[in-house]
């Protein structure tokens, strides 16, 4: 009996403890994530301004974004531009961890290389490629003209047809695509090698092997950076394209993502409340990505446990 | 097992107490104290004020006033918006606001800024020398809430050189839009297919207004405070295509170069504050005219307007700074230094403005010309609206989309965002 009542309240103690020691992140949690989605939804239903100014009016905010032909733009790109960013990102870190995972001498320059561009901020890295993809000035032209012996005047980041070329080339040189990288490379290594030797036995050829065996082992990575992919495309694609193709997502709006028109209606229309609702929105599609990601993961990855 | 409980509580305290450091407010501020004892004035602005101390007028107001002027710069592309999320936060740190156009009513409305009546009702400023277009800009108020701090218009620069090579006369004040594109197609230089000189830049951010003004539309309704663009807007972004189309303008691009400056256009059209920066140092001589008088002899102005914070805790000394920075005195070094022109009359008159570095301009007449007839246009509307529409005006440069349906998705998107 006494050692029962001993158990009962040294595990008492442990959950006091545990909870004592769960405190700091609940803070954290409640104070900087679930706070403000709370509060976003409440202005969501405000006409507030930038300046403060603020009305409680409903659902105006949604049924008015659901008429505008921005938003729904807005919408149609954001999805193009998220699938498309993690679909390029994610086979060209594949590619470059498999690349990297050959033993070569100059290896560990080849990565360091590669790596580099990875940790420069992303609004810098689109200021200089802005200027490389200019029209009369920019380095890429030059190049090309010189290699072509005649004048190339291709108007990268204006017209229709290269636009999405010039923005998905860059999204290759993130600090996302280059984190993915390292990963896969990790990855990688933890492939037991006597599958491959098993599959030389067989007569399999390089691509079977990397079907069949590569990429079912590595596909739980492929899924978490499939999600964190998507997460910062939704999130982070801004500090990609609002200095590449500016606030109204040049040209046509065919580059204007969700979250550069959050922040064109918060902070340059000062439209706080119907910018908040706009969050909504790209929260539910975050969390719509998350969710058929994991739904997609039970019938893809391959766990060995 | 205590010790992990005493890491445990740490933890807790130590998240607990960088919270509330955070929620804390100073309590420094607003005493207008400064550590010479001297009171002390915050002032915002977007320009970087001048290392040359004689033309710098916030130097000049602590040596007038005996207050210690600090001065707040703020990039130009986030000026707007950190200025309403200070009023949004009650922020107490900047004292004198610089506002723009845009923003006036707004703060004076919501209460950001205080009423200057009582100021001016024992100072020297006559508000009654002020241009008009100024004193419009306030009306729908109960009081005066500002004071322009200079203004600024919009003029044609050319290339001289290049005007002679092509044996054309030399753009004057009276100049057409017709002579305008008549001069453009002449200076354009072709190599091959491509072109190498063009006869004018595509209008910037700003002008783009100017030419859709003088094409016949309003763009901004005081009134109602909505955009009002037509057939004027439709004729001349189809205009800036067909030249596009011929070489004579460039296409919008990324490139940031400035194409007049680098002796790659013939003309350009820009704000007046261009004169000060290109100075003598283009490597061609270069003049100003007025803009192009097409149906309409329209450019817009450009201004900023002194206001005191209504958290500012020193009103009376920041009042002190403003009547400085408007008195004779104050205007005459801001025009000096930036070129720009006082929004007073009789001060403007004095032509301060005529930069000294910019000896090869002779034709001054067209700035005063251009003050006379410029407006407060489409700097009244909202910037995400304006920039909305000169993207689709670029879109339909470039035969994304028809003049037509530009101007269109333009008013269609001031529709859902104005009055919000």
């Amino acid at each position: 009996m006494k050692t029962k009542a001993r158990t009962s309240s040294w595990k008492k103690r442990e959950t006091r403890t545990a909870y004592a020691f769960l405190t700091p992140w609940a803070i954290g949690f409640v104070c900087f994530t679930l706070f403000p989605i709370l509060f976003m939804f409440s202005v969501s239903l405000t006409n507030r301004k930038l300046n403060g100014m603020t009305e409680y009016i409903g659902f105006a905010n949604y049924t008015n974004m659901f008429k505008s032909d921005v938003f729904w733009n807005s919408i149609k790109v954001t999805l193009f531009f998220t699938i498309i960013m993690v679909c390029v990102t994610t086979v060209w870190a594949v590619a470059m961890a498999l690349l990297l995972n050959m033993k070569h001498k100059l290896n560990g320059i080849f990565q360091f290389c590669y790596f580099l561009p990875s940790v420069i901020p992303s609004v810098a890295m689109a200021y200089a490629f802005r200027t490389i993809f200019g029209k009369e000035a920019g380095l890429l032209n030059a190049l090309l003209s010189m290699v072509m012996g005649k004048n190339v005047a291709v108007n990268w980041l204006y017209n229709h047809s290269t636009v999405y070329m010039a923005v998905f080339f860059v999204t290759l040189f993130t600090y996302n695509t280059g984190q993915m990288m390292m990963i896969f490379r990790s990855g990688l290594n933890d492939v037991p090698q006597e599958l491959y030797e098993a599959s030389d036995l067989d007569g399999a050829k390089a691509v079977h092997k990397f079907f069949n065996i590569t990429l079912p082992m590595i596909s739980p990575l492929v899924l978490f950076n499939a999600v964190n992919g998507c997460v910062s495309a939704l999130n982070g694609s801004f500090a990609l394209l609002f200095p590449l193709t500016g606030a109204n997502g040049d040209p046509d709006g065919m580059t204007q993502v969700l979250s550069l028109l959050i922040y064109k209606e918060a902070f340059t229309n000062m439209k706080v409340g119907y910018a908040c609702a706009l969050s909504v929105i790209l929260f539910l599609i975050a969390a719509a990505f998350g969710g058929a990601l994991f739904a997609l993961s039970k019938k893809l990855v391959y766990y060995e446990n | 097992m205590k010790m992990k409980k005493v890491a445990a509580v740490l933890m807790t305290a130590v998240m607990a107490c960088g919270l509330f450091a955070g929620c804390g407010s100073s309590d420094t501020k607003g005493e207008g104290g400064s550590d010479s004892g001297k009171a002390k004035i915050n002032i915002c602005t977007w320009n970087e004020p001048t290392k040359n101390e004689e033309l710098n007028m916030y130097v000049q107001c602590e040596k007038a006033t005996g207050i210690d002027v600090e001065v707040t710069v703020i990039p130009e592309s986030d000026y707007s918006s950190k200025l309403n999320q200070m009023a949004a936060t009650g922020d107490d740190s900047i004292d004198v606001f610089i506002l723009w156009e845009n923003d006036l009513v707004n703060f004076a409305k919501s209460g950001g800024v205080v009423a200057l009546d009582d100021y001016l009702s024992d100072s020297d400023i006559n508000t009654d020398d002020f241009i008009d277009t100024v004193s419009e800009l306030s009306e729908g108020l109960d009081g005066t809430y500002g004071l322009p701090w200079g203004v600024a218009a919009e003029i044609l620069y050319y290339n001289q050189d290049m005007f002679d090579a092509a044996g054309i006369p030399y753009p004057t004040n009276d100049w057409s839009y017709d002579d305008f594109l008549a001069a453009a197609e002449a200076l354009t230089q072709k190599d091959g297919d491509s072109t190498s000189v063009y006869g004018c830049a595509l209008p910037n951010v700003q002008t783009w207004w100017a030419g859709i003004g003088m094409a016949g539309d309003q763009i901004y309704d005081p009134a109602s405070g909505e955009m009002v663009l037509g057939s004027g807007a439709e004729a001349f972004v189809q205009d800036c295509a067909d030249m596009v189309g011929k070489g004579i303008m460039p296409e919008p691009s990324s490139d940031t170069a400035d194409l007049f400056a680098s002796g790659k256009a013939a003309m350009a059209w820009a704000g007046s504050w261009n004169m000060a920066t290109y100075g003598d140092d283009l490597g061609f001589n270069w003049d100003i005219a007025t803009l192009p008088t097409n149906a309409e002899k329209y450019n817009t102005l450009h201004t900023g307007f002194y206001a005191i914070n209504a958290k500012s805790g020193d009103a009376e000394n920041a009042w002190k700074v403003i009547e400085y920075l408007m008195s004779k005195e104050g205007q005459t070094i801001n025009s000096t230094a930036s070129g720009n022109m006082s929004a007073l009359k009789t001060i403007a008159a004095e032509g301060a403005w005529k930069a000294e570095s910019v000896k090869t301009v002779e034709n001054w007449d067209a700035m005063t010309d251009s003050l006379e007839n410029g407006i407060f246009g489409y700097t009244c509307l909202p910037a995400g609206v304006t920039s909305n529409a000169i993207s689709n005006f670029n879109s339909a440069v470039t035969g994304g989309m028809t003049a037509k349906e530009a101007v269109e998705k333009s008013m269609d998107y001031a529709a859902e965002t104005i009055g919000y």
